[in-house]
């Protein structure tokens, strides 16, 4: 056991702190959820990929630069610290990058990790339906294999990035006559094909971050099947165990909105009840304990281990305390908190953040559904 | 970075995790209780020709020279067994800090330790009534801004009852002889603070293991409108909060052990950390595991309660939750530069 970086690890900190200390746009970028934002950080990507730092944790064989998880976190720790820019093309880059160097043919990789990589090809998600939410295995959306071509029908919601994103991946059904997680197919589809019309969603904070997208006899070639047709639910477990794991929730994150917090509570002191003391303690204490544990993890993996439904427990875990200490810094705002304008105590963005802090319990598979995958898997509860 | 045990660590876990297994069950624990003598005098001598008394004593007194990390997986063991021997205490509390107790202190101490009864007791502001003086060689005894050692037969104490019948515990009435110091008393107060939060810590830890482990169990077993309680959501979710507590409480716990081996100077902050999470986790233990047993749990019959006492009584002592709030919060305020990403490591 050593808990400390080695002079490497530190040597890596400092390359890429200089590299963020020269790139990171001075002025904040646009929502990503707007137009004019999106491209922004489109064009955020790009840069971030001529520096070779866009998908550093993809095998240097795809582009990237194979850091090992550690060097993942620490990384995090400095894209957070210097406050860059959201990462617009999250989906393609953590989660289908991963799942198609996986499940890819070598045309696949080709063709897609590299655009994803330049900003080229922006990502949404195209799991749930109208009718198939926490019930992911009810999906409708149908896709039928004809000459070469398949013929898609149906709706997807709450497609993440969608209002302005280029393809979507997800789950279809290819066999018609199949039920559940049986028949189902993971494909690949360009969202300026005929027929599919996209209705962006308006979120919580007004900004379309999600959309429906609605499949009208949309033809799509065979080629754009990830894996087998009818091993699609295998191909999206794996996916989603990307989007709860380590990947994209590393705790720099939620170390960086604790020592804000804390910050706020010590420029508002005066006007502090103190019961908020405990908050502001309960704040550092969950975002150092799921620091460490992420670290205790990443090590257990780099030693040969793997991570199962654990990684629910760090889902619940993570979401919960956002949403806390986006509460508790509303109430130290009092009065204040719901200016939306006011530049003195940063108010507009704890709003958002605390308006965001809600859909993190929800999404990735709300929490419930994670606690049953806890009780289950984990503690050996029948079903 | 390597944040993983070394291979040393996790024998000398197994070895005594198959010890307690045989040796420390809810029926040896209950007979100790009928006898009301719990210190099992077998049991101890079991450790100790394991080496686990003597673990972290240097090489040359004897001992294996364990860091703290392996004497926070041994108590997290000791947790799971719910171990009343005071073996977290005598590890933590007198071995490791031997070294900064005056020369004549340490001499007095050896003396005892290395004879036939070789457990000494201690008592604190933070934990006033010393474990099994009955049994002990002596007290080590620390007060507001001195500590002295004072062997038994110097010592006229009572008895006083615990709500947890494996912790005897007892009330100094007088002393007639002692050896009095208040040499680094402000670094051995802090030492012995700091490890007696990591100590009960990382028993907690292992409680609450073992109280989601007899829930999950029992939710298993015990069937209602035809099917076993576990497959309800409700119960699920009851004990899935519990799981993500532990999860979260156990990092901290091995954390503040590194850095007590470490001479990390942020040490006490983060053994205060380790108590904060596991108390709480402990805490939500006890709630969640009595409720799944119903009212099977709010019986004596049910071994649960065994390993709930022990934990209401350790979350108490050393320092509760809201002791180590205020250490954290103290420490936060005074390095706020310092936080964020860069502060945990």
């Amino acid at each position: 056991m050593k808990i400390n970086f080695t002079s490497e690890q530190d040597a890596f900190r400092l390359e890429i702190r200089s590299w963020l200390e020269q790139n990171v746009p001075s002025k904040t970028l646009a929502s990503l959820d707007t137009k004019e934002g999106f491209e922004q950080h489109r064009e955020w990507e790009k840069k971030l990929n001529s520096g070779n730092w866009s998908m550093v944790t993809w095998p240097k064989e795809y582009g990237g630069r194979g850091l090992d998880l550690i060097e993942w976190l620490i990384f995090e720790e400095e894209y957070y610290r210097a406050e860059a820019p959201l990462r617009v093309n999250q989906n393609g880059v953590f989660l289908l990058g991963p799942t198609l160097m996986e499940f890819g043919t070598h045309e696949q990789k080709s063709k897609f990790l590299n655009a994803m990589a330049t900003g080229d090809h922006i990502w949404a998600q195209g799991w749930s339906e109208p009718g198939a939410g926490s019930d992911m295995a009810a999906i409708r959306t149908t896709a039928v294999l004809t000459d070469g071509f398949y013929t898609i029908n149906g709706q997807k919601t709450w497609s993440s990035r969608a209002a302005y994103a280029d393809w979507t991946f997800g789950l279809f059904r290819t066999d018609l006559d199949s039920e559940r997680h049986r028949g189902l197919s993971f494909i690949l589809v360009p969202l300026d094909l005929p027929g599919i019309t996209v209705r962006p969603i308006a979120q919580l904070d007004g900004e379309p971050g999600f959309a429906e997208i609605y499949f009208d006899d949309v033809k799509v070639p065979v080629e754009n099947l990830l894996g087998g047709d009818g091993e699609g639910w295998k191909i999206a477990m794996a996916t989603a165990g990307f989007e709860r794991g380590l990947m994209l929730r590393s705790p720099a994150r939620f170390q960086q909105t604790a020592a804000k917090l804390l910050q706020l509570y010590l420029d508002n002191e005066r006007d502090c009840s103190p019961v908020m003391q405990a908050k502001i303690v309960e704040a550092w204490a969950q975002s150092e304990s799921y620091a460490l544990s992420i670290y205790h993890t990443a090590s257990k993996m780099l030693a040969g281990g793997s991570i199962g439904s654990e990684s629910s427990l760090g889902k619940i875990f993570w979401s919960e305390l956002d949403h806390m200490m986006h509460q508790t810094a509303l109430k130290i705002l009092g009065a204040s908190a719901e200016l939306s304008q006011d530049s003195k105590h940063d108010a507009a963005a704890w709003i958002k953040g605390f308006m965001f802090s809600y859909a993190g319990p929800i999404y990735a598979g709300t929490n419930e559904i994670q606690k049953n995958i806890i009780a289950e898997r984990l503690l050996g509860l029948p079903k | 970075m390597n944040f993983i045990f070394t291979e040393e660590h996790i024998q000398f876990k197994d070895a005594i995790k198959a010890f307690l297994k045989d040796e420390c069950t809810p029926a040896s624990i209950r007979s100790g209780w009928a006898e009301k003598k719990s210190f099992n005098q077998n049991r101890w001598k079991g450790l100790e020709e394991l080496g686990v008394l003597s673990s972290n004593l240097s090489e040359e007194y004897g001992g294996l020279g364990m860091d703290q990390v392996a004497l926070a997986l041994m108590v997290e063991e000791m947790g799971y067994v719910g171990l009343p021997e005071p073996v977290a205490e005598q590890t933590f509390l007198i071995n490791d800090l031997l070294d900064l107790l005056p020369a004549e202190m340490q001499k007095k101490i050896q003396e005892h330790h290395m004879s036939g009864a070789s457990y000494i007791s201690v008592s604190h502001p933070l934990a006033p009534n010393p474990l099994f003086l009955n049994e002990s060689a002596g007290l080590l005894l620390f007060e507001e801004d001195s500590y002295q050692f004072v062997a038994r037969h110097d010592l006229e104490f009572e008895e006083v009852a615990s709500n947890d019948p494996s912790r005897e515990l007892a009330k100094i009435k007088s002393i007639n002889h002692s050896i009095s110091s208040t040499e680094n008393f402000e670094i051995l107060n802090s030492a012995v603070s700091s490890r007696g939060a990591l100590m009960t810590a990382a028993f907690l830890v292992g409680l609450s293991q073992k109280m989601i482990d007899l829930s999950s169990a029992y939710a298993l077993d015990r069937t209602q409108f035809g099917k076993p309680i576990g497959s309800f959501q409700a119960v699920k979710h009851m004990l899935a909060d519990v799981a993500v507590a532990i999860e979260f409480a156990r990092p901290a716990v091995y954390r503040a052990a590194y850095s007590l081996a470490d001479n990390n100077p942020k040490s006490a902050l983060h053994c205060a950390h380790a108590k904060y999470m596991s108390s709480r986790a402990a805490e939500l233990a006890c709630k969640n595991s009595i409720q799944v047993h119903g009212a099977m749990g709010y019986t004596w019959e049910m071994d649960l309660h065994i390993f709930m006492r022990k934990a209401w009584s350790l979350m108490a002592c050393w320092g509760n939750e809201d002791k180590q709030q205020d250490i954290i919060f103290n420490t936060l305020k005074s390095s706020k530069d310092e936080l964020g990403v860069l502060y945990t490591f």
